[in-house]
Formats: structure tokens, C-alpha cells, sequence
């Protein structure tokens, strides 16, 4: 495989997952839990974008739309419903009750759709080659569509009143009441946006492979590693992790560890060592407690913007 | 099925999973330890005791085997996790637990991969008609059930059991009163890991075949429904905890033929109404069905 | 006894404690006072190992303890209680009290099964010298009940009360008035005095009260953004200029 075609499966995968890990990482400091259920708000997006797209054979942009809004949502709703109940709770019981909700959403989409992996039924890519790689034209509209809205991101959390306060609650939530910041009104939308990406995030993923329950349990791991490794509260930095994880996953399979060995020169093998494809999700995760183990309180917290 | 023969089997699963679920409980229930990885002691128990026994080792050396190896695995989890803050500590077992599942499936020549252990060889099975068998192994398995009850009401009420109390409920208390905590919740997680360890292998003799599709995530989340329904720090609230699970479980199977819907959808919904009764537990009974006693002395 | 040496502390960028020395001997009472973010409770958190220190060292009876670990330290003789006390919600005073005794048999799973008989004379030894301690301090008719149960005053009694049944060599207490009624106040005042008469304990707190830093101690420091600007006898330091400058006025006088 060509070092191009690793960097490029890198960023398809980064920015997929970027999408989800910016609105983890904004409730994990915010609401100041793990929502476990973050990984099903983007298999309710992809699911909702298969409904409207081919149950109700609308256009897939103005599906993609409906889905993505409804899925926001979805977002508020879980809140309103459960975890508001929970604010005062110890961290523990919100983790376990997302836990709940998690099992319940991934069911609910597996009993009503199926078990059977689904496809968006779009027209059949075209194939751009160059550079010794490939890209198709579903995986350049991802990019360019996960890579907009991540600018959007940027500028609603630095241009608006309500990015402002998002990022001041998620600095420092007593400063920011005492600043007169409605807290429960942000939350609201804190929650319907990052639904809103969470569920654009696993549209995109559906596009590019398939859409199945499993989906949102699959993605959670990495999308805790992305968010933990850059920083949780740090919206770039979960950017950044995503995009790392997605290196570290393409390039932790192409490389030959045999070499990398006689480089330390710790022993000799002689066949060629390389990390079975099956173990590609195990990567994300050594990354995580490797970095958990050096920074037990995980990497310092970055100050967003700056 | 004949009625018999369904009661057995829900009363030697009960017997299983009430050992896992104390295993979960020692963790969570009295040290506070978040263990969202539980399924890998499990399964670490289940293939440790098909292993040895398939190659040609008694039951016994399997179970105690299997104990000893969660055991220390209980150990290496606590070691970098046990000083992580809640949330990274879940997500880290979570992952422990993914990538041991990933290994008993990548790695067959020690488990046989996708293709599982078969012929698990069952305790004492010479001894009995094989038609009588299960109530046999019913024995067994709740013979460990109340071995391992009574071992955990012992330490529950000893020193031991009240330093893992106040780590649970003020970890900064413990150790400004000298209390070396690290060591504790080490002690904890393989305490745990024990027990889980026991109970897969009682799971593995008594199903016979193992594959790492038994060891889903799904498991870790129905142990924890288990002790967050029935109640934890509680040892009756983990066997309660278990009797509800494992009976709504198995008992929705034959809903399907009152419900004439299809049997993946009656599975699917099963989960959805144990995922919705672990969030009103968590909700409106977070101490569970069975609250911790207090322990009074006389003065 | 107790010796600090220069200790630099800083949280991200900002300085909480600069250069800061001091020394408790043996069997005094000493104060620690100083406005809001003084680095007060810092300094507590450091000598007793909650946090680490960035520059310096503490001593304890000529032995350094800083970089050891909070529990390590309570085993050397050095305790402390919280500002906020942590009452711990599942567990009865009794129970509380029992915990403190140090060392135990049957903290470990080993000893915790199979030494039953002799778990059980210690325990028989140790709830009557916790039930003597609760009356000493007058929360034994509490024994029984949880302690999340208790009233703020009371709690602070009881983490006086488990504190002394380690047999500390030396006390820091924090804040150990926060929330507590006037007439308890004076209580506690006459234990401190008791405690150090007849059990030759050294005591070293953080306060707020100046009424019980008079009434008690033996000598005062005065911190300020982390520095120490006056130490000195409680009469001294409120004639002190410094010192009435950084408080403006600001005594608590009850």
C-alpha cells in the first residue's frame, strides 16, 4: 500500500471520527460523564438518514438534513429524560444509566430495521486515481462535507454568543454561573449539536461502509481514545486525536514490526512481523492506556482556542 | 422441553451467573471499582478450564486454574487502571475486555479461534445416568455458589471488607488513614476476577462448547444490570440481581409464541427492556432491590 | 518535629505557594492562618502528601516525607482531618472508628478468613477503646447510627475522635470550626489544650477563628499569596502591620 493511500484511509477515518469525538469530548467536559451512549446517537443518524433516504425515498441531502436535525433531537431528549435527572449525581451512575440507554437505542434500531448490515443505495462511486493511490467520489464528498462542518464547529464555538458560553461552562462551570450564563439552556443546545454531529458522523460512516447495530459500539472506543488522547474539553485536540488513531491504525498494519525491532536491535526475527488486520481495533485502545499510563489524569486539558 | 429439565437449567444458570455477579460485586458494589470489562474474567475462566481439561487435566485442576489465572489477570488490570478517575477507568476495562475477546478469536492455536473448544469434558459425568447429569452439575454449581457466599460474607464482615468500604466511599479518607489503597483495589479486581474466573469455567463444563462469541460486551452489560437491580455491596442482592435477570431472560424465549413475532425481534426487545430497567434502577432505586445492611455492634 | 523548607507550588501558572519555610516543635500548638487562597490548604495537602510539592522538602522527626504517599506519611505518626469532613454515607461511627486502629490483622484477604479467633479478641480491644474515645469526645450514644447521620459539629468530633485513636505523634487539622455552633467551639478549644497536656500531642491548624487561635495556640504563621509574611505569638501577629494590612480589618471576632 502506498504511503499516500495510508495517509488518505487516515484522514477519511480521522474525519469521520472527528466528527464524533468533537461533540464527545464537548459533553464529557460539559456534563462532565463518559456518555457511553454517544457511539448510538451516530447509529441513530445513520439509521434516521436510511429511513428517510430509502424507506421514504427522499433525496439524500434533504434526508441527511432530516436525520441529522432529528438525531439532535434524539440528543436533547436522552438528557431531558434521564441524565437531567442525574445532575447531581456521582459520574458512576450516569456512565452506567448512558450504559442503559446505549443497549436500549442499539436494540430498538436492530429490532426494527434488522440485524443485516444496510447500504445507503447510491449510485455506484467513480474512482479518482493519482499519486499511486485511489479515492472515490463518496469518499471526497465525506471529506469535504465532515471537513465543512468541522469549520462550522469552529466558528459557531468562536464567532456566537452561545459558542462563548459553551466554551466558558466547559472551562469552568462555577465562573461561568456566576457570569450570569443560563447553564441548563447551553446544555440544551450543547446536546442537540453534538447529537447533530454525532449523527452526521455516523451517516458518513454508514455511506462509506455499511450501516449495521453494531455500529455505535464499534465506534465508541476509538471515539473515547480520539477525545482522551487530545484532551477531553479540547474540540481540537479530539480533532487531532482522530486523526492520529486513524494513522495509527492504517500505519500500525502496513508496517513490517520485524523491522522496527532490529532497529532497537532487542532481538532477531526473522520472518516479517506484522499486526493481523483483526487486531486493527486493539490499536486505538493500546494507544489509549499507553497514554493513560504516562498521564494517569489524562492529557492536561487543553484551553480550547488557545 | 419438559418442565424438569427447564427448571434445572435456569437454576444451574442462575447458579453461574450469581458467582459472576459476586465477582462484579466485590469490584463495584465494595470497593467502587468500575469494571466495565467483567466479560474477560469470564471468558479467561471459561478457556483456562477447557484448555486443561481438554488436554487431559480433572475438573478440578480446571476450575482452580481458571480462578488462579483471572485472578492474576484481575491484578494486571488494576495496575495502571486503578488510578484513572471514573470515566477513563470504564473505558479503559471496556477495551481490556474488547481485546481479550479479540485475542481468544485471533489466536488459534491456543483457542481455536472463531471455531471455539468443544467436547468440554463435564465433572463426574461416569458417575451418574446421563439423563439425571444436569441435576448433578446443579449440585456442583451451587456448591461453589455457596462456597463462594460464604467466603465473601467472611471477608465482607472482616477488616479487609470495611478498608474496601471506605475506599468505595472516601478514597482520600482512606488513605489519610493510613490505609495503603493502591494495594487494596489490586487485592479487589483479582478477588473479582476469582470469582468470575470460577463461574467460566461452571459455564464452559456445563454448555461443553465455548467460542469467543459467548463473550460478548453484552455479558459484562447484563452482570452489571444484575448488580445494579439487585442491589450492591449487597451479597443477596447479587443472587436476587441474578434470579431476575437470567428468569426474564430466559423466560421472554417462549413470549415469542404468545407475541407471533419473529424470534431476533422478541431477542432484540428483550435487551431493550433490560437496558430500560438498569436506567429507572439507576433512577428511582439506585441502592437496587436489596439495600446494604448496617452493621451494628453491641456496646 | 515537624520542618518545611523552602516548598514551591504551582497549579498551571499560577504560584501557590513561593518559598515557604517553617517549624513546629514538639508538643506545641501551632496556627496557620492567612485570607482566601493563601495557599493554606496547599500547604496542608503537601505536608500530608496529597499533593506533591515542586521545589523543597518537609521533614518529619529528622525522616523527609515529601514525594511519599498520604497513607505512608499517617503511618509515620503524621494525620489530618478535612476541611470538608467526609462522612462516609454506608458506614456507622462505630464502624468509622474501628478502621483507624493501625496496624490490623485481617486487612488482607488471608488473615481476613482464616484468623477469625484472633480478628476477633482485636476487635473486642479496639471497640472499647473507640467506645472510651467516643465518650471522651461525646458522641458514643452516636455509636450505632451511620455516619452521614450526624450533625456537622458532631462529625467533626468524630473525625477528631479518629484521629486520636491512631495515637498520632502530630495532628493537622483543618479548618476545624467550619460549620461548628459557639458552644462547641469552646469544646473543642479545651480537647485541643487537654489532648496536647496529657497525651503530649503536637497540633498544627488552619483557621479562620481568631478567637480559637488565641485561645489555643502557642504561635502563629501568617501566609499570604503563598508567602509567609509574619509569624509570631497570637498577640504579636495581630498587632503585626502586615498582617492587619492583608486582612484589612477582616477578623472573624465572634
Amino acid at each position: 500500500m502506498s504511503f499516500v493511500q495510508i495517509i488518505l484511509n487516515a484522514v477519511i477515518f480521522g474525519s469521520q471520527l472527528g466528527l464524533l469525538a468533537l461533540g464527545l469530548t464537548m459533553t464529557y467536559s460539559i456534563l462532565r460523564f463518559a456518555n457511553f451512549a454517544h457511539g448510538e446517537l451516530a447509529l441513530v443518524g445513520a439509521y434516521l438518514t436510511y429511513l428517510f433516504s430509502v424507506n421514504l425515498k427522499l433525496h439524500f441531502i434533504s434526508a441527511l438534513i432530516f436525520a441529522i436535525g432529528l438525531t439532535g433531537v434524539v440528543a436533547v431528549l436522552s438528557d431531558r429524560l434521564i441524565f437531567k435527572k442525574l445532575r447531581e449525581a456521582p459520574a458512576l451512575v450516569l456512565i452506567i444509566a448512558s450504559l442503559g440507554l446505549s443497549i436500549s437505542v442499539r436494540h430498538i434500531m436492530s429490532a426494527i430495521w434488522g440485524p443485516d448490515p444496510l447500504g445507503y443505495k447510491q449510485a455506484l462511486a467513480k474512482v479518482y486515481n493519482f499519486w499511486g493511490a485511489h479515492i472515490t467520489s463518496t469518499q471526497l464528498i465525506i471529506l469535504m462535507v465532515a471537513g465543512s462542518a468541522m469549520v462550522f464547529f469552529h466558528l459557531l464555538l468562536h464567532r456566537t454568543k452561545l459558542g462563548k458560553a459553551m466554551r466558558a461552562l466547559s472551562d469552568n462551570r462555577s465562573l461561568a454561573q456566576d457570569h450570569g450564563i443560563n447553564v441548563e439552556r447551553i446544555i440544551t443546545w450543547v446536546w442537540f449539536i453534538c447529537g447533530c454531529y454525532a449523527g452526521l458522523g455516523g451517516a458518513l460512516i454508514a455511506l462509506e461502509t455499511a450501516l449495521w447495530p453494531e455500529l455505535g459500539f464499534q465506534i465508541i472506543l476509538p471515539v473515547f481514545c480520539a477525545a482522551i488522547l487530545g484532551g477531553v474539553g479540547n474540540v481540537y485536540g479530539a480533532v487531532a486525536g482522530a486523526l492520529v488513531l486513524g494513522f495509527a491504525e492504517n500505519i500500525g498494519l502496513s508496517v513490517n514490526w520485524s523491522s522496527v525491532i532490529d532497529l532497537f536491535k532487542i532481538f532477531r526475527i526473522e520472518r516479517m512481523l506484522f499486526i493481523p488486520t483483526e487486531y486493527k481495533s486493539a490499536i486505538s485502545f493500546l494507544m489509549l492506556v499507553l497514554v493513560l499510563i504516562l498521564f494517569p489524569t489524562g492529557i492536561m486539558k487543553g484551553r480550547k482556542g488557545h | 422441553m419438559e418442565f424438569g429439565s427447564i427448571i434445572v437449567y435456569f437454576t444451574i444458570m442462575i447458579g453461574i451467573f450469581a458467582i459472576l455477579a459476586l465477582g462484579l460485586n466485590v469490584q463495584y458494589g465494595f470497593s467502587g471499582l468500575v469494571n466495565f470489562g467483567h466479560v474477560a474474567f469470564f471468558a479467561i475462566g471459561a478457556y483456562t478450564s477447557a484448555i486443561v481439561t481438554t488436554a487431559g487435566a480433572p475438573f478440578i485442576v480446571g476450575i482452580i486454574l481458571a480462578g488462579l489465572t483471572s485472578a492474576m489477570m484481575g491484578f494486571l488490570v488494576a495496575l495502571p487502571t486503578s488510578k484513572l478517575s471514573v470515566g477513563y477507568w470504564a473505558i479503559t476495562t471496556l477495551g481490556i475486555g474488547e481485546v481479550i475477546r479479540l485475542v481468544a478469536l485471533n489466536e488459534e492455536w491456543l483457542t481455536k479461534g472463531s471455531f471455539g473448544i468443544e467436547g468440554i469434558p463435564q465433572p463426574l459425568s461416569k458417575l451418574i445416568h446421563i439423563s439425571n447429569y444436569p441435576v448433578l452439575y446443579l449440585c456442583i454449581v451451587w456448591m461453589f455458589v455457596g462456597l463462594s457466599y460464604f467466603l465473601m460474607a467472611k471477608l465482607a464482615n472482616s477488616p479487609f471488607g470495611r478498608v474496601l468500604k471506605v475506599i468505595r466511599e472516601e478514597e482520600d479518607l482512606a488513605l489519610a488513614m493510613g490505609k495503603p489503597v493502591f494495594i487494596f483495589k489490586l487485592k479487589a479486581m483479582a478477588l473479582g476476577a476469582t470469582f468470575a474466573g470460577i463461574s467460566g469455567s461452571l459455564y464452559a463444563h456445563y454448555i461443553t462448547y465455548i467460542s469467543p462469541s459467548d463473550f460478548t460486551p453484552i455479558v459484562t452489560f447484563i452482570v452489571w444490570a444484575m448488580v445494579i437491580i439487585g442491589g450492591k455491596g449487597n451479597l443477596a442482592g447479587s443472587i436476587i440481581g441474578a434470579v431476575v435477570i437470567v428468569v426474564f431472560f430466559n423466560s421472554t424465549r417462549y413470549l415469542k409464541d404468545f407475541l407471533h413475532m419473529r424470534a431476533e425481534i422478541v431477542a432484540s426487545l428483550r435487551m431493550v427492556a433490560i437496558g430500560i430497567l438498569v436506567i429507572l434502577s439507576v433512577l428511582y432505586k439506585p441502592e437496587g432491590l436489596i439495600k446494604e445492611k448496617k452493621k451494628t455492634y453491641d456496646i | 518535629m515537624l520542618e518545611v523548607k523552602g516548598i514551591y507550588k504551582s497549579f498551571g501558572g499560577l504560584m501557590a505557594i513561593r518559598g515557604l519555610s517553617l517549624e513546629i516543635t514538639k508538643g506545641s500548638i501551632i496556627g496557620l492562618i492567612g485570607p482566601n487562597g493563601s495557599g493554606k490548604s496547599t500547604l496542608f495537602n503537601i505536608v500530608s502528601g496529597f499533593i506533591r510539592a515542586d521545589r523543597g522538602e518537609v521533614y518529619f522527626n529528622g525522616e523527609k516525607i515529601n514525594g511519599l504517599p498520604p497513607y505512608e506519611i499517617a503511618q509515620k505518626g503524621l494525620v489530618r482531618t478535612f476541611q470538608v469532613s467526609k462522612p462516609l454515607k454506608q458506614m456507622t461511627v462505630l464502624e468509622n472508628m474501628l478502621l483507624s486502629y493501625c496496624p490490623q490483622i485481617g486487612e488482607n484477604v488471608i488473615s481476613g478468613l482464616f484468623k477469625r479467633r484472633q480478628i476477633r479478641a482485636q476487635e473486642e480491644k479496639n471497640l472499647q477503646k473507640a467506645l472510651d474515645l467516643m465518650e471522651l469526645t461525646g458522641i458514643v450514644h452516636l455509636a450505632n447510627e451511620y455516619s452521614s447521620h450526624l450533625s456537622g459539629g458532631q462529625q467533626k468530633l468524630l473525625s477528631l475522635a479518629r484521629i486520636l485513636a491512631r495515637d498520632p505523634e502530630m495532628i493537622l487539622l483543618d479548618e476545624p470550626t467550619a460549620g461548628v455552633n459557639p458552644a462547641l467551639i469552646k469544646k473543642f478549644m479545651s480537647f485541643i489544650k487537654e489532648i496536647r497536656l496529657e497525651r503530649g500531642k503536637t497540633f498544627f491548624l488552619v483557621e479562620h477563628d481568631m478567637n480559637f487561635i488565641s485561645g489555643v495556640c502557642d504561635k502563629v504563621y501568617v501566609l499570604d499569596s503563598g508567602v509567609k509574611i509574619a509569624e509570631g505569638t497570637p498577640e504579636q501577629i495581630q498587632k503585626d502591620e502586615k498582617v492587619l494590612q492583608v486582612y484589612l480589618g477582616r477578623w472573624t471576632k465572634k
